[in-house]
């Protein structure tokens, strides 16, 4: 059991979407969210933060996938990277948690 | 190998609340079982009744086609597409959430209540335009047999969600007999069975339980009570173009 709540940086360029995403993760008890709202927004937060995971939303396409992996590989490589279907509350509680259950910490 | 996973209808996840009496075969929201994440591109089944008034108000979705099916009564649904809609028993409707939307969903009924299947396949491509389409199904003319509403092309009165996933459903009289080649190879079937009781590949499944099928080329069913009722999803088992 983590202590700390999971940091994560949700990663989507559909705003209106991107904000409900940001309350939902807010409102999770375990959870701690920051928002990217370009690829060039996500490049910025990911050189600088510190996040356990990013979530992957609406409008990252596959290309912004493999950039994104690129530099997490250099700045956050023990970050888990998850893509998010369904862009509400549905399957964000299962998608992070199997994530993160499934490859533990260091 | 055929390979088989059967899901008892009361295995299922629980929400239950004054709005929403929710039995989920598969993770959402707050029920989470990490051996309940989905059947391949199947990842949500969702057996929801809404009390009469009550409903989903104005919340967004991307990526996800979301198939409803009302069993009983009626929904109202509304879109950021500029969609307006009552979609009844008899009738089913597709959100292809694609690069996104908002909508939402109320019973139509302000006193009866509605109930409906909440189905979500994971999409073939990201970030697709997003459309809302609804067609009927014409279940009670067709007895006997099944009825694809949904298929690859979207021909007639059925509607396209990927281009390798069918879904079909029929009501049956005690004692038929059905048989359901799967189109596509690699595909998996499952089979929810809505009302009454069906013999499935020898196996008995009560109402709302779930067979999941892996590995087989066809599946024989065979009603058991009369007005049975069927759902059968084929869907793909390797998502590794988008996952």
């Amino acid at each position: 059991m983590l202590s700390q709540p999971i940091s994560i940086l949700a990663i989507g360029y559909h705003q209106p979407i991107m904000e409900v995403v940001h309350r939902l993760i807010n409102s999770h008890g375990n959870w701690q969210g920051d928002l990217a709202l370009s690829l060039d927004a996500a490049r910025t937060k990911l050189a600088k933060g510190v996040y356990d995971a990013v979530l992957l939303c609406v409008g990252v396409s596959s290309e912004d996938e493999a950039i994104l992996t690129q530099i997490m590989k250099t700045s956050l490589p023990e970050a888990r990277m998850i893509r998010h279907f369904g862009g509400g509350s549905g399957l964000l509680e299962s998608e992070i948690r199997k994530t993160m259950e499934q490859q533990p910490f260091k | 190998m055929v390979q088989y996973v059967h899901h008892k209808a009361d295995t299922r996840g629980l929400d239950h609340n004054g709005r929403l009496d929710s039995k989920k075969t598969f993770s959402f929201a707050d029920y989470y079982n990490p051996k309940r994440m989905g059947f391949g591109a199947l990842r949500v089944l969702n057996d929801d009744v809404l009390a009469g008034g009550k409903g989903f108000g104005s919340h967004p979705h991307d990526n996800m086609e979301i198939i409803s099916i009302p069993l009983s009564g009626s929904l109202r649904h509304e879109d950021s597409l500029g969609n307006n809609a009552v979609v009844q028993a008899g009738q089913v409707q597709v959100i292809s959430a694609g690069s996104g939307l908002f909508h939402s969903e109320y019973n139509h009924s302000a006193s009866l209540p509605a109930s409906f299947l909440q189905i979500w396949i994971y999409p073939a491509a990201l970030n697709t335009k997003p459309r809302y389409t609804r067609t009927n199904l014409p279940l009670a003319e067709q007895q006997n047999k099944l009825y694809t509403f949904i298929r690859p092309g979207g021909s007639g009165h059925s509607i396209a969600v990927r281009p390798d996933t069918w879904m079909s459903m029929g009501i049956f009289d005690k004692g038929a007999q059905v048989r359901y080649p799967l189109q596509e190879e690699g595909n998996g079937l499952y089979a929810f069975v809505i009302a009454g009781e069906f013999a499935i590949e020898g196996k008995v499944l009560q109402t709302r339980d779930g067979l999941g099928i892996l590995n087989s080329k066809a599946i024989a069913a065979q009603s058991l009570s009369d007005a049975a009722s069927l759902l059968l999803i084929e869907v793909p088992m390797d998502l590794s173009t988008i996952l």
